[in-house]
């Protein structure tokens, strides 16, 4: 309910409501006396009075009606109003009952003092006494208007009138007359002269007169006065009456007016008496009901006006507990309670800037925060945080390219746990927490593993962290694959040796060689034949030894070469093919898995042909058996580029972990002739096509050699 | 605002149960015998007879010195297609009082005439006719016309002392008034 809106007009209002009340009941108090103008509206006055009692019933009990809906419901503030309504209420009703009981008993009591035995046998007999008075009056007149009849029974018209003026002297009569039974007046005889007419019998008296024969009677007369009327009949046959009016002394009327007065209204009173204490019983319950009533409903006005703020309070609490800040209540008064408001209004004001600047300075931290993610995870060095117990923290994206395993996803593990699951990296991983338990300094340290793109070697850098006290707080571990940079550098001190060699040995090779068929084709003319056989055998073996000289110094030349790559965009699929034709003859079995048979590269065809005849050839003569080989083409996607993978599986005796490390290095070799650069020269022309050769550790069947190469189209004919 | 029906159903059903049933006991109620146009010279007169009782706590207050009061009302109406038109209507009040010194009982008639009486019956048979003093005009009423002679007597509870008048609305020995009886007049 919204009471706040009629704050002014409600207080108005209770006061005019009061003061309707006061007047009502004022009015119908004075309308019980007696003399009161106001009697002809008591009844009105109790309806009124009655219907406000019935209105401010209705009022009092919606207002508990509701006051129980809001309880039930559980709203802010109703158990206080509940509280304050029910204390209100006792404390008014409890005094008011105890008054309203001992104000009807003090009235029944009051009332029933004014009657007792006594005065109800005084006025009786004041009564009676009046009426033997009044009846001793009425008898002797009787007997006196008789005699007056009798006087003039038999007597003719005009001497009836000359017998009532001697008559009326002597009776001290107001006035005789004698008329027929007709009603006919004979005659009359009155002490004022201003009464021509005499005060003839009404019918109502004719017909008592006629059921009777006599009538007699106080009747009232002019000006409040009491007359005597009696009429008798003159003749025996009726036929004429006589009527006289005797005065009553005023004296006499006054005392018996009074002592009727008097008792009557004793009587009336007695008769009134269960009246008189109903009615002022319930003009005191009324009282009371209205009083109560009017005082409990604006309790319930006042209540909830004072209970308003502290509504308005709770329900600001609420919504401040559930993180609503902006809350700001209405400050109805400016008392305590308002202070209170006021109060909230400025705390939540000062929560809600609060809240702000921190969600400000956690969005700026966030952002900060995120900053450094984006710079972490576009880092090109994988980076892993550890806590104080050396559980991982955060894991870069570069992390996962480097070690192929999604560290990220095993936050708040330790690296033991993660060697579990990846037996692989247990070396490495194992190594990195062994540097992080033991460091307290920065530390820095090469790591060669395999991995399942064959040799890696990690430079690892980590460094412990420290809190502002000097307790540890966790460590990073800062990692890069080198491994192409040392390869890199050992490709290019390869190809500066290469280049040498051919510089530095070539050169005198051909005057060795030279010299040496010279001194054998001038000495073994002159020589004896077993030292000329002798020269001959010599000549020769340098001549071989320097023809071998010269193939590795042209392989190491070539190797030190850059590649001439006439780039152009063939199939694959079908250089691959034409290749394994030219084996086929020789024995070797093919097997070949093909996704699609339409690969587009942009290569150099010629380079392409010697890296996929290098691979075949060292297959063929690791196997000694049936030469067994499997051709693979798969697509594959690596940062975001497509890349055809073309494995090739012998069945040969395979590689030994030793070899892995150093197969594609320069000058290694496990058979008996060959320069050992085979596989290097594969390599580097691989790498020279943007691609990248591995061996394939997975599989132990034979050796396994992998290659990715950037592809142009895949797949669509 | 909460929803107020229910709390007002039980209301009115409260109202309804303190309401008195005082229509059903009018075993003590006057009655019209019967009333009628009479013509005089120059006009109409209302002859009426109506049969007062009174119930024995009436009677006691009487004889306490109660006085008792009614208002005789005549109406002359002109039925209509809604509603009627009331063409004449008065108001003749009566009073009745006991006197205890002369043990006689006194009848106030409409024009302040004062009439005593020594029985209750003479009284009341005095009440039982109308003591008009007033003619109704005889242009009033015309010829070919259907009208009704509507008459009634109310017993003036307003009248009673103040301590009495809340018992007699709600007590059915005070329920001394008569229904409307209404006669057809035909001109």
């Amino acid at each position: 309910m919204a009471y706040s809106k009629i704050k002014l007009p409600a207080s108005v209002s209770i006061i005019i409501l009061f003061g309707f009340v006061l007047l009502s009941l004022q009015l119908m108090s004075s309308a019980t006396q007696e003399s009161s103008q106001l009697g002809e509206m008591y009844s009105w006055l109790l309806v009124i009075n009655t219907l406000g009692s019935i209105i401010l019933l209705g009022l009092v009990a919606v207002n508990a009606y509701s006051l129980v809906r809001e309880l039930k419901k559980k709203e802010a503030g109703s158990k206080l109003t509940t509280r304050m309504v029910s204390l209100f209420v006792l404390l008014a009703l409890a005094p008011a009952a105890i008054v309203f009981y001992f104000s009807v008993q003090f009235l029944h009591q009051g009332i029933d003092s004014w009657f007792n035995v006594e005065i109800d046998r005084a006025m009786d007999d004041a009564l009676e006494l009046s009426q033997s008075s009044l009846a001793q009056r009425m008898n002797w007149h009787i007997k006196q208007t008789r005699q007056m009849a009798t006087q003039l029974q038999d007597k003719s018209e005009p001497t009836i009138a000359l017998e009532l003026g001697s008559l009326w002297p002597e009776s001290g009569a107001m006035e005789i007359a004698v008329f027929s039974n007709q009603g006919h007046i004979l005659a009359s005889s009155s002490a004022n002269p201003s009464d021509i007419l005499p005060h003839l019998p009404d019918e109502q008296i004719w017909l008592q007169l006629r059921q009777n024969k006599e009538y007699f009677a106080y009747d009232p007369g002019d000006n409040d006065e009491m007359l005597v009327r009696i009429i008798v009949p003159i003749q025996r046959d009726q036929s004429r009456f006589l009527q006289v009016l005797y005065p009553v002394p005023v004296r006499v009327t006054d005392l018996a007016d009074s002592i009727e007065f008097a008792f009557i209204r004793y009587q009336e009173m007695t008769f009134l008496r269960d009246s008189l204490k109903t009615s002022f019983s319930l003009i005191l319950l009324l009282v009371l009901l209205l009083s109560m009533l009017a005082a409990i409903w604006v309790a319930f006005i006042s209540i909830r006006n004072i209970v308003a703020p502290v509504k308005e309070l709770v329900k600001g609490t609420q919504a401040v507990a559930d993180g609503d800040y902006k809350q700001q209540l209405p400050v109805m008064n400016q008392d305590d309670l308002g202070f209170l408001v006021e109060s909230f209004n400025q705390m939540t004001k000062r929560i809600a800037r609060s809240r702000d600047e921190t969600r400000a300075a956690g969005l700026e931290v966030e952002n900060q925060r995120a900053y450094l993610e984006t710079i972490l995870a576009n880092l090109t060095a994988g980076v892993i945080s550890f806590d104080s117990a050396f559980y991982i923290r955060t894991a870069n994206q570069a992390a996962y390219r480097i070690l192929h395993i999604p560290v990220s996803h095993f936050v708040g593990q330790t690296l033991q746990t993660l060697s579990v699951k990846h037996a692989e990296l247990a070396e490495v991983l194992t190594t990195i927490q062994r540097l992080l338990e033991k460091a307290d300094d920065i530390w820095e340290q090469r790591i060669v593993f395999l991995g399942p793109n064959g040799r890696q070697e990690l430079l690892c850098r980590g460094t412990p962290l420290f809190s502002q006290h000097g307790s540890r707080t966790g460590a990073v571990v800062v990692f890069d694959d080198v491994t192409d940079l040392i390869q890199a550098q050992k490709n290019a001190a390869w190809g500066e040796v290469a280049r040498r060699l051919a510089h530095e040995i070539k050169n005198p090779l051909t005057p060795i060689q030279l010299s040496a068929e010279r001194l054998q084709h001038k000495l073994a003319k002159e020589l004896p034949d077993s030292s000329a056989e002798f020269l001959q055998r010599g000549t020769r073996t340098i001549v071989q030894q320097v023809e071998a000289m010269k193939r590795m110094v042209d392989d190491f030349s070539e190797y030190a070469r850059p590649s001439k790559k006439q780039v152009e965009k063939i199939n694959l699929i079908d250089l691959i093919q034409e290749i394994l034709a030219l084996y086929t003859p020789s024995g070797i079995v093919f097997a070949s898995s093909f996704e699609t048979r339409h690969v587009i590269v942009e290569v150099d065809p010629v380079s392409i042909r010697q890296v996929l005849h290098n691979l075949i050839k060292n297959a063929q003569e690791a196997t000694t058996a049936q030469c067994k080989i499997d051709v693979k083409i798969a697509k594959v996607i690596r940062n975001n580029a497509e890349y055809v993978e073309l494995g090739i599986y012998d069945n040969g005796s395979g590689l030994n972990a030793d070899q892995i490390e150093t197969i594609f290095e320069p000058y290694v070799t496990s058979k008996s002739k060959g320069t050992g650069l085979g596989l290097a020269i594969v390599k580097k022309i691989v790498e020279e096509h943007g691609g990248v050769i591995w061996v394939d550790t997975s599989y132990n069947d034979g050796a396994g050699f992998v290659i990715q190469l950037p592809v142009f189209e895949f797949g669509n004919n | 605002m909460p929803n107020l029906a229910k709390p007002l159903n039980y209301g009115l059903l409260f109202c309804l149960m303190l309401w008195p049933l005082p229509s059903l006991a009018d075993d003590f109620a006057a009655k019209v015998r019967y009333a009628e146009l009479a013509e005089t010279t120059g006009g109409y007169s209302v002859n009426t007879e109506i049969d007062y009782q009174l119930s024995p706590t009436a009677k006691e207050a009487l004889h306490k010195g109660v006085p008792l009061a009614w208002d005789v009302s005549i109406k002359i109406r002109q039925p209509g297609f809604l509603r009627n038109t009331t063409l004449y209507k008065k108001k003749l009040p009566y009073s009745l009082q006991f006197h205890a010194l002369l043990n006689q009982y006194e009848v106030k008639g409409p024009s302040g005439q004062v009439e005593m009486f020594l029985t209750l019956n003479a009284a009341l048979n005095f009440m039982a006719l109308l003591h008009d003093a007033a003619h109704i005009d005889k242009g009033l009423l015309k010829p070919g016309h259907d009208y009704q002679l509507a008459v009634r007597t109310r017993f003036n509870r307003e009248l009673l002392p103040v301590p009495l008048r809340p018992v007699a609305y709600l007590d059915a020995q005070w329920f001394l008034s008569s229904d409307w009886f209404i006669w057809p007049i035909q001109k």
